[in-house]
């Protein structure tokens, strides 16, 4: 036991205070202190990926980072993709379309780093989300669904955003999917 | 195509659909509740001191500095452990049975194994007291190798067994010896398979909480077969079954290797030294890969009296599984390897002679198949083996060899029935799929080149469910655990909603799902309108102890269950409809939320209108009638039997088959191994929901090629585990593998309800076999056959440097 640390985070666009031991990872705190167990713990070797979050809009293992380094920062995680945790985000409908889940633990990790890989990648090739997806196991799906997912996911936006170039007005067309947000975003 | 004729009065409207799974939502959205998230007031976290030593003897162990350590709760040490609980015993009891802790009391056997274990007010705490244990331990000899373990000079594990072969046995089936005399030639072949598992991401834990009072231990745990995890539990604690409840949460996957009493037994034993404070330990990834369990690695010895036209006449196999130190699963992957040993062949004549020896390894437990992977590269080894003896085209060969389509039901010579099966058909159909014929150009064409391109075949048979009765092989008859079944229990809610309680467990395979789709069907509702309570509670689910997630159980035992338990209410219902009718029951139809009277659609009642009388108008009743509309069906499969006097049974109970083509490529300069292609033509009969078949399909396929080239558990010659990260323990990633191409061939089985048969387990099992044959075929122009897994680059290149022809070294 050491001293408590006091830090301020961003975590789905809600601001909250936790007081931490300095050894606290992120994966602990969002989960036994901010009780957002969707960020699941597969290894803390920093290998599977089952735990990444988005930081400030980019993928970390919030096993491998301490909650004091997030202090002032900017977090997203499973639960910010659907916040009343009925409506599905768009890559959350394209793993329930396309059987990209089975026992659906690695699920929120798979989900955080499909989001950055589609937003710096909307029309990615399968080959470049097999790589995008590499440091994620699955040990359920064999990929294949989950690379279906993220394609469909990918052509699903593409879509979106050539309608929305097309209209001037219309924020968000009828029937189209909404943008992929970040943290940032959603906050 | 040969299908069984197959003969059902229910309705298919639901079932065959590729439905999306309802057990998405909470799962996409992170609101699931897994194990490590239940969170209890005043919970403590539990932290196990394990052994560094593979084999030792333990001379001292003093817990009272932690004891001591603000914020600790409770330590428990082996020698308290053996004071206030009974040892385990083996699921199947061997002759002589080693006497096995929840931790080590007098000797520790394999690296990892629990010592001791600390109860504090959080895990760090907890796992900061370990460093104050301090332990005196006398290191002994280690092995590691079951061949090294057989040796005279060997040290012993288990004194009291007096020996590391805890079972040894043989079991001539047929005229073997005739068939080896008739033959044209013998061909000889030694395969080995390794250490491996299929590492569910979630790893294990167990929640324990002790009512002093009322004397229970409520438990929450990973669990595949709740009735063996209660009864082990009261067992050892000396509690009344009824006194032990299981709550099983969703598991982040399972394939068989959350199956470990002593940790259950060991939390249960803390939360009573802590009565009313609930205590829970997960397992670390570390802990896991080093202490959890691992499938066996095995050493088979074969022979195959065969005719020049490659016909196969015999077989002999002399097999030693490597149980590590565990009693556990003690001679199942024998038994389960011995049963299907002719795989998809017509083979008169068999012999099997298996020794199950102990190690010092980690115990193993089941894993995805157990022991038909290893069944099904030897016997394909052996299959290519034939062609190459004699020259022949390997695709002929096993064409030559297979059992017919209409030979089925096939009677293997151990007393194996096979349902059904088209096995020409679907190798056909596996070789169209890559287009088998151009891809011999191709690789003609590659090899001319200098590239090494190697295209594998293999086929295996995926059997479901298993006659828990065959451990009388080795236990004898008086063994209390036979046959297999499952419980259901179906309750009618007065909205006309179905909700629905099973004893089996789902850790991913979309069973809620597949289970509304079938109970919609034969109550004439919607899969929405059926609830599955998938978080088996012992309190409010039925069960036997043959009941859970095992043995690809799900198709045959789980479904008729639940379709027998439905059918009753279903009966209820139509009783209860036909008095307000005032018409017979047969005359009523029951669909699309409505029963109707046959032949006058304008007579019929809402389905809700007479499941709301069965609760609320009890004047409704005959003196003789019972209110509400719920049914309780135990299952039992009918085919299930002890050995016959020739040791002859049926050990599983149906029989799905895939055949496996692969396409890989292996760099000539470093050796790397890429899958380029893969396809798998499968029959599980009728699928209930082919987007579930489908994934299961794909995953189990990834499982066993990341077990023939990835995935290898090493020890080094002291018992020390040297893979115990994922960044040792290689799994495959997203890019490591291929799209898995699949196609379908469906030959209904006529022994379950529905036709299926078993998916789940059949990519594990054939794809290891799939892959060692394209290796080899890949390396023919350096001469190199391949005759055991792992197949590494660092391997194969040192081979082919040494100009070694026969892989592994």
């Amino acid at each position: 036991m050491s001293e408590l640390t006091t830090i301020s985070v961003t975590v789905n666009g809600e601001p909250r205070e936790g007081r931490v031991e300095p050894r606290r990872s992120l994966a602990d705190f969002l989960r036994q202190d901010m009780g957002l167990t969707g960020t699941h713990v597969g290894c803390e070797h920093g290998v599977c990926g089952a735990c990444t979050v988005l930081v400030n809009g980019r993928s970390v293992r919030s096993c491998l980072l301490f909650a004091v380094q997030v202090n002032q920062q900017d977090v997203l995680t499973v639960e910010g993709l659907s916040p009343d945790g009925v409506t599905l985000h768009p890559l959350q409908q394209a793993f329930h379309e396309h059987h990209a889940l089975q026992c659906g633990f690695c699920t929120p990790g798979m989900l955080l780093t499909s989001l950055e890989l589609l937003r710096d990648n909307p029309a990615p090739t399968e080959a470049e989300v097999r790589l995008g997806l590499a440091g994620n196991l699955c040990m359920c799906t064999g990929y294949v669904n989950i690379v279906r997912a993220v394609l469909a996911a990918a052509d699903g936006h593409a879509a979106s955003a050539s309608t929305a170039a097309g209209s001037e007005t219309a924020e968000s067309p009828p029937g189209a999917l909404p943008r992929f947000p970040t943290g940032k975003e959603i906050a | 195509m040969s299908a069984t004729s197959h003969a059902t009065t229910l309705g298919t409207n639901w079932v065959g659909q590729p439905l999306p799974r309802k057990e998405d939502g909470p799962l996409l959205t992170g609101r699931d509740r897994f194990l490590d998230d239940i969170g209890l007031l005043g919970m403590a976290h539990v932290a196990i001191l394990r052994s560094p030593y593979a084999h030792a003897r333990i001379l001292r162990v003093d817990a009272s500095a932690a004891a001591a350590l603000p914020s600790v709760l409770a330590v428990l040490t082996g020698e308290e452990v053996v004071r206030v609980s009974r040892p385990q015993r083996g699921r199947i009891p061997l002759p002589v049975s080693p006497q096995v802790y929840a931790l080590a009391h007098d000797k520790v056997v394999y690296v990892g194994q629990p010592v001791a274990a600390v109860a504090a007010i959080d895990r760090a705490t907890a796992e900061d007291a370990l460093d104050l244990i301090e332990v005196e331990y006398e290191p002994l000899p280690a092995v590691v190798t079951p061949e090294g373990a057989m040796a005279p000079d060997a040290p012993i594990l288990f004194e009291e067994v007096g020996s590391n072969i805890l079972w040894h046995d043989t079991f001539p089936y047929g005229d073997v010896d005739g068939a080896f005399e008739r033959a044209d030639r013998v061909v000889r072949e030694r395969v080995t398979i390794h250490r491996y598992l299929s590492t569910p991401l979630e790893t294990f834990g167990s929640i324990a909480q002790f009512d002093a009072s009322t004397q229970t231990m409520t438990i929450w745990g990973s669990a595949h077969q709740p009735g063996q995890e209660i009864n082990n539990v009261a067992a050892a604690l000396g509690l009344s079954p009824g006194q032990v409840r299981m709550i099983v949460p969703p598991m982040g996957g399972g394939f068989g290797n959350k199956t470990r009493p002593i940790y259950h037994i060991l939390i249960a034993l803390l939360a009573r030294k802590l009565a009313g404070r609930p205590v829970k330990w997960v397992e670390d990834r570390r802990e896991s890969l080093l202490a959890l369990c691992h499938a066996a690695d095995g050493i088979m010895e074969m022979e195959a009296a065969i005719q020049d036209d490659g016909t196969i006449l015999g077989l002999k196999f002399r097999n030693i599984e490597n149980e590590g130190a565990g009693i556990d699963f003690a001679g199942r992957h024998n038994l389960l390897m011995l049963s299907n040993i002719v795989n998809c062949y017509r083979v008169p004549a068999v012999s099997y002679e298996g020794y199950s020896v102990v190690t010092n390894c980690c115990p193993v437990i089941a894993n995805r198949g157990i022991g038909k992977p290893f069944m099904c590269l030897a016997v394909e080894r052996m299959v290519d083996a034939v062609a190459r003896e004699t020259g022949l085209d390997r695709v002929e060969v096993r064409q030559r060899n297979f059992i017919q389509p209409d030979q089925f039901p096939y009677d293997t010579p151990s007393g194996q029935t096979y349902d059904s099966g088209d096995y020409p058909e679907m190798l056909r159909k596996a070789l169209a799929l890559l287009d088998y014929d151009q891809l011999l150009v191709d690789q003609e064409a590659a090899r001319a080149a200098g590239r090494l391109v190697g295209i594998g075949i293999a086929c295996g048979v995926e059997p479901a469910g298993s006659n828990l009765s065959y451990g009388m092989l080795i236990s004898g008859p008086s063994q209390l655990l036979s046959g297999q079944g499952e419980a259901a229990r179906v309750r009618m809610e007065p909205d006309g909603s179905a909700t629905v309680y099973t004893g089996g467990i789902e850790s991913g395979q979309g069973h809620s799902t597949a289970l509304s789709q079938i109970v919609a069907d034969e109550l004439g509702l919607r899969p929405d309108q059926i609830r599955i309570v998938a978080t088996f509670d012992s309190h409010s689910h039925p069960y036997t102890q043959t009941s859970g997630n095992y043995s690809n159980k799900f198709n045959g035992h789980d479904t008729a269950a639940a379709i027998g338990a439905a059918g009753k209410v279903r009966e209820k219902l139509l009783a209860r409809a036909a008095r307000m009718l005032e018409v017979a029951a047969e005359d009523l139809e029951l669909a699309a939320g409505r029963i109707t009277v046959r032949g006058a659609p304008d007579r019929s009642l809402p389905i809700a209108q007479v499941a709301a009388r069965a609760y609320w108008s009890l004047n409704d009743e005959a003196p003789d009638d019972e209110p509400g509309l719920e049914a309780l069906h135990y299952y039992r499969n009918p085919r299930t039997r002890a050995p016959d006097a020739q040791r002859r049974l049926p050990v599983q109970m149906g029989f799905s088959a895939a055949a496996h083509v692969a396409l890989v490529e292996i760099d000539p300069e470093t050796f790397e191994i890429e899958v380029r292609r893969y396809g798998v033509v499968h029959d599980c009969g009728r699928e209930i929901n082919p987007m579930i078949v489908e994934g299961q399909v794909h995953g189990a396929t990834v499982h066993g090629i990341a077990a023939a080239l990835l995935e290898e558990f090493v020890y080094d010659d002291d018992g020390q585990l040297l893979t115990t990260s994922f960044m040792d323990y290689l799994k495959p990633s997203s890019a490591d593998v291929p799209m898995i191409e699949t196609d379908h061939l469906e030959t209904l089985s006529p022994w379950t309800p529905l036709g299926t048969k078993g998916i789940g387990e059949g990519g594990a099992i054939v794809a290891p076999a799939a892959i060692a044959s394209a290796v080899e075929d890949a390396l023919k122009p350096l001469g190199i056959t391949v005759s055991g897994l792992p197949i590494t680059p660092t391997r194969l290149w040192r081979l082919a440097s040494q100009g070694g022809k026969r892989y592994p070294i």
